[in-house]
């Protein structure tokens, strides 16, 4: 292999073999296999594309492996990628309807839950605005209310507590919480390792692809 | 203790679903069925959504229709030698549907591109998007369909009980186009140039099929202009709107189309369902 690739396999995450003509192959995920059940809070952490996102998609059933099995039960929620699902132009309550909806809900449902959602975000009248007008932080605030109040039995969340604020850190842990105590699976992807050691009870770190579970005193 | 509210779905997956769950494609179109109230909701707020700030809003696509078959009409019928009153009607109604087909087909290159986030990230059924375009366009359909039938009724063109004929066509033209929009979604998410094609050939199609004009219009070459694929599409609406039902050919050519159609398209989507969300 040339100096060129050698140096990009070693900052890169996933890794990146046959250069034969034009098509490169990356292996985001090698021979990664777990067994998650209801009350598991997996936190996963690993470098910059070691392939956290597409575990966690691989989990969702957005990306389909190319050898094995995804066996899932329950219901999904993802806050994967900010914005996903939302349409910029609508205003909150509208976004409230239309996330609930592409999660599975019915209206009646959400209409139900709208309050809930609302005393959560704290965003007040600025759910009347269109979304557009809102901070990344804002966004993502209304996105994990919408993703948690569905009542998920799987609930996966990629790197999205960065752009949260302290208080809204602590609901999001007492609402976090409560999840977990309705007893569901949860897996959350972060940088953040103290975090990650205040939602999490296993740990899996993932590496150039490669899955690790370890202990919580090894991060 | 899963919670109250948790969909069964997944559970049917596992057992229910097992022996169809080899077929991605199928598998995918079946759940497509349960999700009828994301793909309802998803059309009825992008035909909202569109027109928000607007005053007139889906009106503008009436407007446009009328003014299209006004200002064409009368000047057309005598270019093409026919009598006004037959022909406004029939380019009105080929507008009408021509608005319809080119409008899907057009939209289908970029239908999983434009979707992109919501392939991305949610784990819905691929299949809710070329339901979700259909679903669209028909309402866009109704919308412009007051104005043939106010022309037909200004006009004096028949409207008898041969006329709701079309309703039965325009079902058997749907599903056809259903598979369309699938296919070429499929094709155009892989090869972003299918995007630029469609672009490119749908305005030479506009022409050369029986859109402004009807096949019987032409003295030597109306069989030729069957070999068209449009020109079905068309007149399976079109003959019942004007007033006479459609030559029985037509009906089993969008028959073998849908069997034909449909076989292809679930073979490609069996096998290429679970690119898709790396392609966009």
């Amino acid at each position: 292999m040339s100096l060129r690739n050698q140096l990009v396999r070693i900052s890169t995450g996933g890794r990146i073999e046959n250069e034969a003509g034009q098509i490169h192959v990356v292996t985001a995920l090698n021979e990664v296999s777990f067994k998650l059940q209801d009350g598991d809070a997996i936190g996963l952490i690993g470098h910059n594309g070691a392939g956290k996102s597409t575990l966690l998609r691989t989990m969702a059933g957005v990306y389909h492996p190319v050898s094995g099995n995804v066996i899932r039960q329950g219901r999904v929620a993802t806050v994967l990628e900010l914005g996903a699902g939302m349409d910029t132009e609508l205003s909150g309550y509208e976004n409230i309807i239309r996330m609930g909806i592409l999660m599975g809900l019915s209206l009646t449902e959400i209409r139900s839950k709208t309050e809930e959602v609302e005393n959560f975000t704290q965003l007040g009248d600025f759910l009347q605005l269109p979304v557009r007008t809102y901070s990344s932080g804002m966004a993502t605030r209304l996105m994990f209310a919408v993703a948690t109040s569905t009542e998920p039995d799987i609930l996966l969340v990629d790197e999205v507590f960065g752009t949260g604020d302290a208080e809204f850190q602590i609901k999001a842990k007492e609402r976090m919480e409560a999840l977990i105590k309705s007893v569901g699976i949860f897996v959350f992807a972060s940088h953040n390792h103290e975090l990650v050691r205040q939602y999490c009870n296993r740990f899996f770190r993932l590496e150039h692809g490669n899955l690790l579970e370890i202990d919580a005193n090894a991060i | 203790m899963p919670s109250p509210l948790s969909r069964p779905t997944n559970d049917i997956y596992t057992t229910l679903m097992l022996p169809i769950s080899r077929f991605a494609g199928i598998a995918d179109i079946v759940q497509t069925f349960q999700c009828y109230r994301i793909i309802t909701f998803m059309a009825f707020s992008d035909v909202k959504a569109r027109y928000k700030r607007s005053v007139l809003g889906p009106l503008w696509l009436t407007l446009g229709t009328a003014g299209g078959s006004a200002g064409l009409g009368f000047i057309w019928s005598e270019l093409f030698r026919v009598d006004a009153t037959t022909f406004v009607p029939t380019l009105t109604a080929g507008l009408i549907l021509w608005q319809f087909i080119s409008g899907i087909i057009t939209e289908s290159t970029v239908l999983f591109s434009r979707q992109a986030s919501i392939i991305r990230n949610l784990s819905l059924p691929l299949a809710i998007h070329p339901a979700q375009l259909l679903l669209r366009h028909l309402i866009n359909l109704a919308h412009n369909a007051p104005v043939f039938f106010i022309v037909a009724l200004a006009l004096g063109s028949p409207l008898t009980l041969t006329t709701l004929l079309a309703l039965p066509g325009l079902l058997l033209l749907t599903l056809n186009l259903l598979w369309l929009a699938l296919f070429i979604g499929l094709i155009g998410a892989r090869f972003r140039d299918i995007e630029y094609l469609v672009a490119m050939v749908m305005p030479l199609f506009m022409l050369i099929s029986p859109v402004f004009f009807r096949p019987n219009y032409l003295p030597f070459s109306e069989h030729i202009i069957w070999f068209n694929p449009f020109s079905h599409f068309i007149e399976i609406v079109r003959f019942p709107l004007l007033g006479s039902t459609p030559p029985i050919f037509v009906v089993e050519i969008h028959l073998a189309m849908l069997v034909v159609g449909w076989g292809v398209t679930l073979w490609l989507f069996n096998r290429q369902h679970h690119r898709v969300a790396f392609w966009v």
